[in-house]
């Protein structure tokens, strides 16, 4: 290996380094300051070398690992989400008796696995850094042993995730007989059709089950039945960090092969990514609609928002991976904010999911009101919020390639998302009904928290007023490699 | 170059009809050729031995699941470990490199195992006695 190999390498193994330091650390001394803030600043200096990578790329490490401007790009959204999520989890965890220090073990793992996605492109290190993910969240989930809720979400992700990662794995082997290759650039070329290639049932056989393993990490519509209860039962920076790096990272992915080849708007594959796009789009806001659980809510939201996404790639237009990128990123900071929220509200006896619970919340706790009143209104796509850029820049995607039955679908739902994001806020604004509920007890601000919150409300804001940076440094770095 | 589809699915076809051929053939010729009784113990799970006595439920320590564990993840890294030694030469310094990083985090491992216990045997621990004083002082700290 090369030095510049190891410089294109270096988050990554910083990020490693960091678990092990953690590792080390709880051996000699169990401290939840220490365990957290030796997380958090392994994060920090993964996140400080992106830039030092940056210098290096675009760089294929061996055939498995192509570290670029977008790998950076999405290096960069993710190990900021880990940063928020990690935040969420100090005060989270401070009010539970429980052993606290192993959860940031996994949380580093995990991220590890999240930021080596984007720069797959190969079957074997995508399929690796997808179990590193996977597996870490399986304990993630299940981490407050002693709530049936969190046992139960966690069996239920084992069983269905190991299901999706046999397809997706069956799959890559369907399409290795057929083409004689795992890399990803090459398995669609021409050539290697010329190769192997006697067998277009295998080709499309094995694209179809690498699609539902990819679709069921995405939740999109026919593989979307796991996701609310996974959401509801897992404790809510673990929701946070499932809803954004997990998911982000996974649709970095298919952002890449989508980027490598133009799909037809003839072909197969492609009808079947348009219904899986309005489906998603539909079905998400259509069962958020009457949910009374917040969790629940925000799961079926994030079906619809993964169909939004989906309209940028079909688009395939010049500003698809700008649109996508933009999206996914303000989707990241309203989505991190309400679950933070959601963990900062919560009692050490159990947490606040019911919308009851949230009754009157600017008159207890004006500060997380408003901050989830931002996020709701981000997430609807109101103007002066993160999210009307995404949107805006979504529907400019879509209507530049003229999907017009996307766009208008688009449109739609997302006007039926505004009824269930206002009754959120509608009933923060409620006076508390003061006869039938106990008190709440009284719930200890995490400093950290508040502050990771407050930076999430003022980016919601930022991006909302002024995305042009952003904007400048998504084009610099994530769609300056892509032909699309 | 391109054969058609179908000349690819037949044999496809053809199997799958074997296939259930072959279960109904199973399922029907022993439902047919089979006796059929009703002792005492038919309706166990186990019928065709000795009648089961006693609860089934027998409690065992976790310690030998966890020891099941431990044997497959340090065995797994055995079996790498193996086969770097047959490329010792090929692999050159940084194939070394790589493999005393590896040892090196095993080693971590291995000493966080030993940290909380997880190695000692018996009802309770030392190491586990000592933890629990720690925690409970920590968790009277907290509040």
């Amino acid at each position: 290996m090369m030095p510049a190999d190891f410089t294109a390498l270096l988050p990554y193994l910083i990020l490693t380094g960091a678990a092990v330091a953690v590792l080390l650390a709880i051996t000699i001394v169990r401290n939840h300051r220490l365990t957290a803030g030796l997380t958090m600043a392994g994060l920090v200096l993964a996140f400080a070398a992106l830039p030092i990578a940056l210098s290096a790329a675009p760089r294929a490490v061996t055939p498995l690992v192509e570290v670029d401007g977008f790998t950076i790009f999405f290096d960069g959204l993710l190990i900021a989400a880990a940063f928020a999520a990690a935040g969420f989890s100090y005060g989270y965890l401070q009010r539970r008796r429980i052993r606290r220090e192993e959860f940031y073990l996994l949380l580093l793992t995990a991220t590890l696995g999240a930021c080596i996605l984007p720069a797959s492109v190969h079957f074997a290190s995508l399929f690796l850094s997808l179990e590193l993910l996977t597996v870490s969240l399986y304990g993630m989930i299940a981490y407050l042993r002693t709530e049936l809720f969190g046992i139960e979400a966690a069996i239920k992700y084992l069983i269905l995730a190991s299901i999706s990662s046999a397809f997706l794995l069956f799959g890559a082997a369907l399409i290795y007989t057929d083409r004689g290759t795992l890399s990803l650039s090459r398995i669609l070329l021409p050539e290697s059709a010329a190769a192997g290639a006697l067998h277009p049932v295998l080709m499309v056989a094995g694209l179809g089950m690498v699609l539902v393993g990819i679709g069921f990490k995405l939740a999109v519509v026919p593989f979307h039945m796991w996701i609310p209860d996974i959401y509801q039962g897992a404790p809510a920076p673990v929701s946070a960090f499932l809803a954004t790096v997990s998911k982000g990272a996974v649709f970095a992915v298919l952002i890449r092969v989508f980027s490598l080849y133009t799909i037809s708007s003839e072909s197969g594959m492609y009808a079947v990514l348009v219904v899986i796009a309005a489906v998603s789009m539909f079905a998400g806001n259509w069962l958020a609609l009457l949910q009374t659980n917040i969790k629940r809510l925000l799961a079926y939201s994030s079906i619809a928002h993964f169909g939004y996404l989906l309209v940028a790639l079909l688009a395939a237009g010049p500003n698809s991976v700008t649109a996508a990128a933009l999206y996914l990123a303000a989707y990241f900071v309203a989505i991190l904010a309400a679950f933070g929220v959601i963990a900062a509200v919560s009692g050490s006896g159990g947490e606040a999911q019911e919308l009851e619970d949230y009754r009157g919340l600017f008159w207890r706790r004006s500060w997380a009101a408003f901050v989830l009143t931002s996020a709701m209104l981000s997430l609807i796509g109101i103007p002066l919020t993160a999210g009307f850029i995404g949107k805006a820049y979504l529907l400019l995607a879509g209507l530049g390639s003229a999907v017009w039955l996307l766009a208008v679908v688009l449109i739609v739902t997302s006007a039926i998302g505004l009824y269930y994001y206002l009754r959120v806020i509608l009933t923060m604004a409620q006076q508390p009904a003061a006869e039938n509920r106990p008190a709440q007890p009284a719930v200890l601000d995490s400093r950290l928290g508040n502050i990771v919150l407050g930076a999430l409300a003022l980016g919601i804001l930022w991006l909302g007023v002024f995305p042009a940076p952003v904007i400048e440094i998504i084009q610099r770095t994530a769609s300056s490699v892509l032909p699309f | 170059m391109q054969t058609p589809v179908t000349e690819i699915v037949w044999p496809l076809g053809v199997y799958a009809v074997a296939v259930l051929i072959m279960v109904t053939a199973t399922l029907a010729i022993s439902h047919v050729l089979g006796e059929r009784h009703s002792g005492r113990a038919t309706g166990e799970p186990y019928e065709s031995g000795i009648v089961p006595t006693g609860p089934s439920g027998i409690r065992f320590s976790v310690r030998f699941y966890l020891v099941a564990m431990f044997f497959v993840l340090f065995d797994l890294e055995a079996v790498f470990i193996y086969a770097w030694a047959v490329s010792l030469r090929e692999a050159g310094w940084a194939g070394y490199a790589e493999m005393v990083f590896f040892i090196g985090v095993l080693l971590a491992a291995l000493a966080y195992l030993w940290r909380i216990g997880a190695l000692d045997w018996g009802s309770i621990g030392r190491k586990s006695l000592d933890r629990r004083k720690e925690e409970s002082r920590r968790d009277a700290d907290d509040r």
